[in-house]
């Protein structure tokens, strides 16, 4: 009988592989650790008579990560080594201090705290998910994302094991319209839509130049999202992954390029049926700033036949609305206006603005997204540099560096993948198989100012 | 006396002097000390209390973080001058209040959490057990094994029967007066747990019969557990090893904890124990502690209201965590609905814990908690340890008999549902 030979499974889980891609320009030490000299010295000669000039005991250090491990000990301490753990403080508290660094505190601007930014530097360097013990140590909750925690399942659902599972969990979106029923007319024609990997894109960054626009073209290309870019000739030799935003003046540029995704402010300008006709295999998305009709606006923009939305709020996730509120409010109406007329599911929402940290990502998603755009975070973890407020789309003050473009593709695929890992985890936390199935689930999540007025009823205010 | 030697008590004694030094305020406050929800002036507190057993005098704040949130943003209504006798007044909690089962009291409605053998230092561990001894409460194992040395203590420790199951014996399950499932942590809800491989030393790697130096993770959930009924097999389980146990669950807060409360205590369960997730001392995804599942705070009423309603109160025990600092948040916890509170990162605190987080760096926590160096885990000598944590927990019951006597109350359990004795801050 002929021996048959077991082919080995090509089946490859979805990974996102991340290696180091280190700062290039140095960043602040989170920490200034400093000594007063005069008492140091003054220690150092008491132990030393203490000791009976044993160096090895007198110059053994009150720090395990080598801060005082250079040539002049704690005369000269390497600050850059210190992780603000205060032992020298608690050993020493007359000699030794330990503050926030001036230079971290000034990191960001009034939306980006350093601690955000030192985030997603980590994360684009090292690739690995920010970890840590001894509990949260931040604000209670906040407005946005920050008032709003994800639901877990705890022993009647299966859930499944997190980034190190062992069964698949999927994190695909489509972007595009479905149809929402057959139509035996076009029964040949497939729907016309595009899957990226992970429910992230790259939205039209604010500034940049030749090296970082080059540095987005591959990372989309290595990662297969896509990158939203008004100016055409920026992603050139990655165009299959450009997602070029049209106007009446770079029409003809665009139909020649035939690219499989379009966006077109749709606000002041109706292209749609013009886009739609010349390029019958596109998908036409429509952009459009959050306001306080943005839902009247989708559901129009829906029912007129667009195959996308991408509305965006500004810098800082707050919508143009007179009265701003964050993107997490408006996303969410806009989405419940467009389930309610029975259109939802036919456009696919790309939501951004304000979209800086991962957990950013599966709250849009339950506002209302089917996906995200990012645009400022892409220029923090290229190292980019805040020079004042970043907030609106027109004047921003984020100065862009010469880079490398294969070390800020790395950074990128790094902040993907590290990203991508704990969407898993939120995800296997609630014991769901697939991404979709969260868009709008707003029954799996938890908004603290409904949570607040359940389970603080009857407590009175202080007066 | 070798060097070694010299150097360790060296800095035992240095650290040790400092946590008497910082909290007199005598070199003003750290500046880098603390965070939002331990800031440094409880932290500085938490010293003070630990040394002296009675509560701050030089103004250091003792009650609240500065969260914004939650306990933080919750008083007590103006109570005036105390109308019993502070002496007088009964803290002891019944931690089985069914008909059937051995009755178990603890004199104070605080027992410790569960912190594994790897994750801290052997020292620590037993730090924690002579203390609960001492005092009368229990602490937990955690999911790490039943180390050799904490045996003598057994009558006041806990044993945790996690997901991994690493170290879980049949002995250990006998050992214990209470055995604790823990179906989740609220620091890493729906994740399960993760030791990194430098704390998996060959002591370690025994005690969970694994491999040195090999990071180990528990899966999540129980395998074994789908729904509320393999649960009750489980309880069974640990009913037939163990008849005299009462049955502790460690849950999470998800959005139908309420539910997942009445399917353990009909699984009969004694002990439903909500953690929240904002405590933990674990090493923990930033993403899940922030994120996921709801605070304590809003998941004690949601359950005790519930349990109220179906009539099934006054047969189970209520007991939350994950994020309890304080005298205070464990009186407010009370008055939200539980019957009592787990505290763990407070132990941690009172033997010179930083909450810096860096448990996971390197060799570990640099005074010796978070950590399996056998250099660094020194410095906490399990004698100085207990005494810490009895003096904290001595100073703690004098702030709830403080609370409770301005009320009137002269019994802890009199404050369980009471939250008509606490008032709201913007």
């Amino acid at each position: 009988m002929e021996e048959k030979t077991i082919e080995p499974s090509k089946y490859e889980r979805f990974k996102i592989e991340t290696k180091p891609a280190p700062h290039v320009y140095q960043i602040p030490n989170k920490f200034d650790v400093s000594a007063r000299k005069v008492r140091l010295a003054a220690m150092l000669v008491h132990e030393a008579f203490g000791y009976k000039l044993n160096k090895e005991v007198v110059l053994s250090r009150p720090c395990i990560y080598g801060v005082f491990g250079g040539r002049f000990g704690g005369f000269k301490p390497l600050k850059h080594k210190c992780v603000g753990c205060m032992r020298c403080v608690q050993e020493y508290p007359h000699i030794m201090t330990v503050n926030q660094s001036n230079e971290y505190t000034r990191l960001g601007d009034s939306f980006w705290t350093p601690e955000a930014v030192f985030t997603i530097w980590n994360e684009a360097s090292t690739g690995k998910i920010p970890v840590k013990g001894m509990g949260y140590k931040g604000a209670f909750s906040g407005e946005g994302f920050d008032g709003i925690w994800t639901d877990m399942s705890e022993i009647v659902r299966p859930t499944r094991d997190g980034v190190y599972g062992r069964e698949y969990i999927s994190t695909c979106v489509d972007i595009g319209r479905k149809p929402t029923s057959v139509d035996f007319a076009r029964i040949n024609q497939t729907p016309s839509t595009v899957e990226v990997p992970v429910p992230i894109i790259f939205d039209e960054l604010p500034t940049g130049n030749m090296d970082v626009w080059s540095a987005v073209g591959i990372a989309s290309e290595k990662l297969g999202t896509l990158f939203v870019s008004r100016d055409q000739t920026r992603g050139d030799s990655h165009k299959e992954r450009m997602v070029p935003i049209v106007d009446e003046n770079s029409f003809h540029e665009t139909i020649e390029k035939k690219p499989t995704v379009v966006e077109y402010d749709a606000e002041g300008s109706d292209l749609f049926e013009k886009l739609a006709g010349r390029l019958p295999s596109s998908i036409v998305i429509a952009r459009i700033p959050l306001r306080e009709d943005t839902g009247a606006v989708a559901c129009e923009l829906a029912q007129e036949g667009v195959h996308g939305l991408h509305i965006y709020a500004d810098y800082h996730g707050q919508d143009y609305s007179e009265d701003p509120r964050h993107i997490s409010s408006s996303l969410k109406e806009v989405h419940q206006q467009l389930v309610k007329e029975g259109l939802r599911d036919q456009v696919t929402i790309i939501a951004s603005g304000g979209i800086t940290l991962a957990e950013h990502v599966p709250k849009a998603i339950i506002c209302g997204a089917d996906l995200v755009g990012i645009e400022t975070t892409v220029l923090v973890a290229l190292q980019a540099e805040f020079l004042g407020e970043t907030r609106d789309r027109t004047s921003y003050k984020l100065r862009p560096r010469r880079i490398d473009p294969a070390w800020g593709a790395q950074r990128l695929v790094n902040l993907f993948g590290v990203w991508h890992d704990q969407l898993i985890e939120i995800l296997s936390a609630m014991g769901m198989r697939d991404v979709r199935r969260l868009r709008g689930d707003i029954g799996r999540s938890m908004m603290d100012s409904e949570l607040r007025e359940q389970s603080f009823k009857g407590i009175a205010w202080a007066t | 006396m070798g060097n070694l030697e010299l150097i360790v008590e060296k800095h035992s004694e240095r650290i040790h002097n400092g946590l008497e030094v910082l909290p007199t305020l005598r070199h003003g406050l750290p500046a880098g000390l603390g965070n939002k929800r331990w800031t440094a002036e409880l932290i500085l507190a938490t010293y003070e209390m630990a040394l002296t057993g009675d509560l701050p005098r030089n103004g250091l704040e003792y009650k609240i973080g500065d969260s914004g949130g939650g306990f933080d943003v919750l008083g007590w209504k103006n109570n005036g001058f105390p109308k019993v006798d502070q002496d007088s007044i009964d803290l002891s909690i019944s931690l089985n209040k069914r008909k059937v089962g051995k009755k178990i009291e603890i004199p104070l409605p605080i027992y410790g959490g569960g912190m594994s053998f790897g994750s801290i230092s052997l020292n620590f561990m037993l730090a924690r057990a002579r203390a609960a001894k001492k005092i009368g409460t229990y602490t937990c194992t955690g999911e790490g094994g039943y180390p050799d040395a904490i045996v003598p203590y057994r009558d006041h420790v806990i044993t945790q029967v996690a997901t991994g199951m690493f170290g879980v014996r049949e002995e250990t399950m006998q050992y214990a007066p209470i055995v604790e499932f823990k179906y989740a942590q609220g620091a890493k809800p729906g994740l399960g747990g993760h030791l990194l491989a430098d704390k998996v030393t060959s002591e370690v790697a025994k005690m969970r019969e694994s491999t040195m130096f090999t990071s180990l993770y528990s899966p999540f959930p129980f395998h074994s557990v789908y729904s509320v009924e393999d649960h009750k097999k489980h309880v069974d389980w640990i009913k037939t090893v163990n008849p005299r146990a009462l049955v502790s669950v460690k849950v999470s807060t998800p959005t139908d904890v309420d539910m997942v409360a009445i399917g353990s205590y009909y699984a009969g369960t004694n002990i439903i124990h909500i953690d929240g997730g904002y405590g933990g001392t674990g090493a923990a995804p930033e993403i899940a502690k922030k994120n996921i599942a709801m605070p304590v705070e809003y998941a004690i009423p949601k359950v005790h209201d519930y349990l109220v309603s179906e009539g099934v109160r006054d047969d189970v025990v209520l007991i939350a965590s994950g994020g309890i600092r304080t005298a205070d948040d464990i009186a407010k916890a009370i008055a939200l609905g539980a019957d009592g509170c787990v505290v763990a990162t407070a132990e941690a605190v009172a033997v010179g814990c930083t909450h810096c987080g860096n448990c996971e760096r390197g060799r570990g926590c640099q005074v010796g908690i978070t950590t399996t160096d056998p250099e660094l885990s020194r410095f906490i000598e399990p004698e100085w340890g207990e005494e810490r944590i009895v003096n904290l927990y001595t100073a703690w019951t004098k702030r709830l008999r403080s609370i409770l006597a301005g009320f009137g109350l002269k019994s802890v359990r009199d404050l369980r549902g009471r939250k008509d004795l606490l008032v709201r801050y913007k």
